[in-house]
């Protein structure tokens, strides 16, 4: 709990019924999709860019730590606010400010969720490509502030690649710009790559402009079953070989395609090692052309069927599968340790085996999932993790896991970024002086370091 | 704080180690939709269970009030739930507990116990009365506020009981196709007596014997998921004895809510309650099992059997425009939508227009709208909107509460709302031949 005085103050900012601090709400802001948890002191919905301003003065002034939040999907803890004091949630900042089709961006505020931004810019015949699984509710701050991916990885990027401007406010409550709305610009230090992917550490992103295309034409998914994860894997260092470049390829092994289909009934084989998604999009013509062309090679790398969806509902039922690959990891097994430790592609079917591997070594289910077009692994450990003995082993593979991905010229993370759960493996990639160097940076932006503390840069 | 004694069977429990927090069930949950926040969201429940069992606080009076106001049991959650969490058993059972610690509220109590008893009324009359009153009468208004429901739009009572206007077996004439039994609920009987006249109209021109037995009950869902699960209990072994038959070949539900019950619920209740030592024993289970087998949305069963529909003769004037609201029960407890639309599209003077976010939650959730006015009117007036988007004269659904709150919002707009069953009984007596039963 916070003290009467600071209460007060707050309570004046946002207002009592924003203030939350029964012991209810501080256990519904005490977690995220990770595994880790921690109690907040209070909890605090602002309205408004300058509601934030005026809450981080008080905090600064008071050295209360402040964790920002949206929906609270990541993957990796960042939301978790480890050192208790005031969990800052972002939700109800959610109005699109404005979507301009002439020069195809669209401002938002940080609580305005993804999908909802997907649906309204497609009515205007534009894109906005990230799609993060989590998609229909995380919102447009947190995908900033974990620099989010998604399927549509390997054609079109992460967040970072589609945001032209951002407003912020500092840990001491100053209000910065950054970028704009033009398509172009290099006007001083990049700060908007500064802040995507901080996240919540140097500052508190509240509103942003995303860049738009115009919406694809045209899109085709396919998919193609393996009786070797190894022939899967291959296929995809293939394809990208080739030259082609789809929007998004995601391999699953036979333990990911059960679990999907105990819950969504999709249709899957339930037999086959590995199963690729594969879509195109653009002209009609060429997407064709490249489904041609990759029906080959799945065909000489041994896939023993390709299918290619009849229409729209049939690919939005593939993809719907695919995006709860997470959740469903946990129908059998309480707890899912999803990590997303990424290769470069041709690196791809070393990865895959090699976790495989580690599975078998440490006696442990591992259901394998990977944005492979881009490298990107998704090993996903099920377990329990109130059996001890086991979760000992879960560490160690985690740990192997790790070690390999770096071995194969890889990163910790893709997508997910580094939060609580792979603090520790930090050295592993980056050499003591570029850590110190982030600290350094936090140092300015945030002084008393009350900005998410406990997490990555420390 | 630690609660002393297990306040779910361990099978329940069990299911918030399941959730994997991945928070797919916010965007499902029209509640989180509305408000934005953690703790009225069902992950947020999910986690506050997890805690309460764990020990680390207790079933406060203030997570009763979270567990009533912030939930419309729609089971949307459940639906979106890929871990296959049962967020409906974890909150109702826990409902359950926190009205043994803190009681319901008078009303509501004494709501429930009407419906349960509703068979022991004489006259429906008073019925009637009282239920206009506790649904926004001066009463209400004064205690607590008037709720969502716009008082105006409140159909009026049936003049009398459906069940007293029926004998016990109404045969068809010519060829007997099937022989089914009619559950009719609480809400046709006292209020939407035309859905159960078009009901026993459609089957028997089909050629089905329907059996309407006397002296049903309330299938005790409304009762169950308020938290009473005493009352609950006493319905459901009633229902149970009643039309646990083997000798029927379906039992046919009109209300998406009874339907839910009957096929879902039972089960799963009555297991939770044998596993916590509440006198229910093997046999009722399988009684209900059975039960659950046999049951059958209306429109599921119409729909299954098309080929005894009559021929429609084709209609050439100007079309009604009519779209569907899934109520949740249905498409979500039941997994029925296709059906009712695929027999929609089969009316002749009927133009089938989809609405946006069909199954999304009319925010009626039974007595929610009462209790929790304000949170219920913000996700009434979405689907209102969803509506007259489509330039749509009439919404047909499947669920008598869906129908009372679109039914009563929409009023002023000269929009009807309508049970599907009552749209193909009008599309019968258009086509012609075969007669409606004496009436």
């Amino acid at each position: 709990m916070l003290g009467e005085e600071t209460k007060k103050k707050l309570c004046e900012i946002v207002g009592e019924e924003a203030y939350l601090d029964s012991v209810e709400d501080l256990i519904s802001y005490s977690y995220d999709s990770s595994v880790s948890e921690a109690i907040p002191d209070a909890v605090l919905l602002p309205a408004g860019t300058d509601q934030v301003s005026a809450i981080m003065k008080v905090a600064n002034e008071e050295g209360i730590p402040v964790t920002p939040r949206g929906a609270g999907t990541n993957l990796s803890g960042g939301t978790v606010p480890l050192k208790g004091g005031i969990v800052l949630v972002l939700t109800r900042m959610n109005r699109l400010i404005e979507l301009n089709r002439e020069n195809r961006y669209a401002i938002v505020e940080a609580g305005h969720t993804n999908l909802s931004l997907q649906n309204k810019v497609k009515k205007e015949g534009l894109f906005y490509p990230p799609d993060p699984a989590s998609w229909s509710v995380s919102t447009m701050g947190g995908n900033v502030g974990e620099n989010a991916g998604g399927p549509r990885g390997v054609k079109y990027g992460v967040t970072r690649d589609w945001i032209l401007g951002l407003t912020a406010v500092l840990a001491d409550g100053r209000i910065i710009k950054a970028g704009g709305i033009t398509a172009k610009n290099v006007t001083g230090i990049d700060l908007i790559s500064l802040f995507t992917g901080s996240e919540g550490c140097l500052g508190i992103v509240t509103e942003i402009t995303v860049k738009l295309l115009p919406l694809p034409p045209f899109q085709q998914s396919l998919q193609a079953y393996f009786p070797q994860l190894d022939g899967a894997s291959r296929t995809v260092a293939r394809i990208i070989g080739e030259g082609i470049v789809p929007v998004a390829l995601e391999l699953m092994d036979k333990v990911v395609v059960n679990m999907i289909e105990d819950s969504a009934h999709i249709g899957l084989p339930r037999d086959v090692e590995g199963t690729l998604l594969i879509m195109v999009d653009g002209e009609e013509a060429t997407c064709r052309q490249q489904v041609e062309i990759m029906t080959t090679i799945c065909r000489e790398e041994g896939a023993s069927a390709v299918q290619v969806a009849g229409s729209v509902e049939e690919e939005e039922k593939l993809w719907l599968g695919r995006r709860s690959a997470f959740g469903v990891m946990s129908r059998k097994m309480p707890t899912c340790v999803l990590e997303d430790c990424t290769v470069p592609v041709s690196n791809l079917p070393a990865m895959i085996k090699g976790t495989v591997e580690i599975g078998k070594k440490y006696k442990l289910t591992i259901g394998v999932m990977a944005h492979a077009g881009d490298g990107n692994t998704h090993p996903m450990i099920v377990t329990d993790k109130r059996d001890k003995e086991e979760w000992e082993r879960v560490e160690k593979a985690v740990s192997e896991i790790f070690q390999l991905a770096v071995d194969l010229g890889g990163t910790l993370s893709g997508e997910h970024g580094i939060g609580i759960s792979k603090k520790q493996f930090l050295p592993l990639i980056m050499n003591e002086d570029a850590r110190k160097l982030m600290v350094e940076i936090k140092s300015v932006l945030d002084p008393k370091g009350i900005l998410n503390p406990g997490k990555f840069i420390e | 704080m630690k609660e002393k004694k297990s306040l779910l069977s361990d099978v329940t429990n069990e299911h918030v180690y399941h959730c994997a927090k991945c928070g797919l069930c916010l965007d499902a949950c029209p509640v989180y939709r509305e408000m934005l926040m953690e703790s009225h969201s069902p992950r947020g429940k999910v986690q506050l269970a997890k805690h309460i069992i764990e020990g680390d606080t207790e079933l406060t009076e203030h997570m009763h009030d979270i567990l009533f106001s912030s939930c419309l049991l729609c089971g949307s959650c459940v639906a979106a739930c890929p871990s296959g969490v049962r967020q409906d058993a974890l909150f109702s059972g826990l409902r359950w507990r926190a009205a043994e610690r803190y009681g319901l509220g008078f009303a509501k109590k004494l709501f429930f116990q009407v419906l349960a008893r509703g068979w022991l009324m004489s006259t429906s009359a008073w019925f009637g009365k009282w239920v206009r009153k506790i649904f926004g009468g001066p009463w209400i208004e004064s205690k607590m506020k008037a709720g969502n429901l716009p008082i105006d739009g409140i159909p009026p009572m049936n003049p009398k009981p459906f069940n007293d206007e029926f004998p016990e077996i109404v045969r068809p004439e010519g060829t007997v196709n099937a022989h089914v039994l009619y559950f009719h609920g609480c809400a046709t009987n006292y209020v939407f007596g035309d859905v159960g006249k078009a009901v026993v109209s459609v089957l028997t021109r089909m050629g089905v014997q329907v059996e309407i037995p006397k002296k049903q009950s309330c299938c005790g869902l409304p009762i169950f998921l308020s938290g009473d699960r005493k009352t609950a209990l006493a319905c459901i072994r009633e229902v149970v004895g009643m039309f646990s038959r083997k000798d029927v070949d379906a039992i046919i539900v009109d209300c998406a809510t009874c339907g839910s019950a009957l096929r879902n619920e039972y089960v799963h209740i009555l297991k939770e309650l044998r596993d916590l030592g509440e006198g229910v024993d093997d046999d009722l289970v399988k009684s209900a099992e059975y039960l659950a087998d046999k049951t059958m949305d209306v429109s599921e069963f119409i729909d299954a059997h098309r080929d005894w529909l009559p021929v429609f003769r084709p209609f050439d004037g100007d079309k009604i425009r009519v779209t569907y609201h899934d109520p949740c029960h249905l498409v979500k407890g039941q997994k029925v939508g296709v059906q009712p639309r695929r027999l929609l599209k089969l009316l002749p003077a009927v133009e089938f227009v989809e609405m946006e976010e069909a199954d999304r939650c009319c925010g009626g959730g039974g007595e929610y709208q009462i209790e929790y006015g304000d949170m219920s009117a913000r996700i009434t007036n979405r689907k209102v909107e969803n509506v007259l988007k489509t330039g749509a004269g009439i919404v047909a659904t499947g669920c008598p509460g869906c129908t009372i709150t679109i039914g009563a919002h929409l009023a002023k707009d000269n929009v009807r709302t309508v049970h599907t069953v009552q749209l193909i009984k009008m599309a019968m007596d258009e086509s012609g031949p075969g007669k409606s039963p004496t009436m």
